[in-house]
């Protein structure tokens, strides 16, 4: 009995230290996910960078096929959504500008766009 | 007397006749061994944390390719390299993070991934930032020079035909008033390569104090060695272009011509008429010189005579 009860107390503190180990002290660390999985400010700062570089060259097939790496359900409402954040939160207006561009590419202008709408823009 | 002999020394004790611990000194090791190792294995092995909000250097590497070349995209875009160091740095490359770029670039440049004019254009931008920074790998073989159009071939737009009032005096049908305007038609035109009489031999970055934002070109006869005094160098931007000539600085050579750039502005380097532009547009961009101080980078253009 006396055994048994010391088992199981200890049984449990094991359990704590267990705990407090593989998740707080040393967790596992998580590699060769998939874009997916990237934290949401890595996500905007990709699609940022995507939009970059659909400002300078137009190849809207190029951006959707890089953004598709995001796996989101809908690339077109994806962008629409980033851009209008960025503009509602008062990001970089380089970064809004080129989002922008990107969503009228991809014909998600909205009216909150139009004042960051690069003359000359088009899909 | 007889208490003496009562009392028994302690460590003669059996252990039947010494007081019991109030635990089990056995049973707390195996306990604590078993809820340890049990619940690392369980948190380690059976159920790792999910993987959800990760930072860039945690992705498999398809998606680390992608934001690598994303990153050099948008340097090309707006050429923030503060920005663009640190995006690459949340990618945790082993080392240099530019030399990481030019790795990624010589792992694509070996893939289909080069076979899509995207591709294509995603490893021409990371070989144009880590070239600038001065570092190189297989892409700079692997993958021509350039981003223009396919040699051989020009696309010609022809003029839209327009509505006559008066028909001049010919049997060929004039449109109609009502007629739909036909759309412009683009053909494409075969033909032999532009008879150019310099080739471009290469182009080279510096970062130094001394000289900063200067674009150098030089032009040589065939033989690479001799310079060539008084050829006209063109250099071209948006909405403008210079033109200077190579051998009027005549303490650094006949072949010598330079010309300063300003910030933000990409620069196309040509000899009008004798040789084709360079493909990648110079601009002046920040760089770090060997002794680590900020400068603007430098660059050397040379030009030879074709055989």
């Amino acid at each position: 009995m006396r055994f048994l009860v010391s088992f199981l107390i200890a049984l449990l503190i094991g359990i704590g230290i267990g705990l407090y180990l593989g998740r707080v002290q040393f967790p596992v660390e998580v590699t060769d996910s998939p874009m997916s999985s990237l934290a949401p400010l890595y996500r905007d700062d990709y699609a940022v960078m995507i939009a970059l570089a659909y400002a300078a060259d137009r190849d809207l097939a190029g951006a959707l096929d890089r953004l598709r790496l995001l796996e989101v359900e809908n690339v077109a409402q994806f962008i629409q959504d980033t851009t209008e954040r960025f503009i509602s939160t008062s990001r970089s207006v380089s970064d809004v500008r080129a989002l922008v561009t990107l969503a009228e590419g991809v014909g998600r202008l909205t009216p909150i766009m139009e004042p960051y709408r690069q003359v000359g823009a088009t899909g | 007397m007889s208490q003496t002999a009562n009392e028994t020394p302690r460590s003669t004790r059996s252990r039947y006749e010494r007081p019991r611990r109030p635990f089990s000194i056995l049973g707390m090791i195996l306990g604590l061994i078993l809820g340890i190792g049990g619940t690392l294995a369980y948190t380690w092995l059976l159920a790792p944390v999910e993987a959800v909000d990760i930072t860039p250097w945690q992705m498999d590497s398809e998606g680390r390719a992608a934001f690598t070349a994303a990153v050099a995209l948008a340097y090309a875009q707006d050429g923030d390299l503060p920005r663009a160091v640190e995006r690459l740095v949340s990618l945790r490359f082993p080392g240099d993070p530019i030399q990481g770029v030019a790795d990624v670039a010589c792992q694509l440049a070996s893939t289909g991934y080069v076979n899509s004019s995207s591709g294509l254009q995603a490893v021409r931008a990371m070989m144009h930032l880590y070239q600038l920074q001065g570092r190189s790998g297989c892409a700079d073989q692997l993958i021509p020079a350039g981003g223009g159009p396919i040699a051989g071939v020009v696309e010609l737009d022809l003029p839209t035909p327009t509505i006559t009032l008066t028909p001049p005096p010919s049997k060929t049908p004039t449109p109609s008033a009502g007629q739909a305007t036909p759309t412009p038609l683009v053909i494409i035109v075969p033909t032999s390569p532009p008879q150019n009489d310099f080739v471009l031999v290469g182009v080279t970055t510096a970062c130094s104090l001394e000289r900063p934002g200067v674009i150098v070109v030089e032009v040589y006869e065939a033989n690479g060695a001799t310079g060539i005094p008084g050829m006209e160098v063109r250099a071209r931007w948006n909405g403008g272009e210079s033109r200077f000539f190579t051998g009027l600085k005549p303490g650094r050579g006949a072949a010598y011509s330079d010309f300063q750039m300003d910030s933000g502005i990409d620069y196309l380097i040509d000899l009008p008429g004798r040789a084709d532009p360079i493909q990648q547009p110079l601009s002046a961009v920040p760089c770090t010189t060997p002794n680590g101080d900020r400068s603007v980078i430098s660059y050397r253009v040379v030009f030879r005579q074709a055989a």
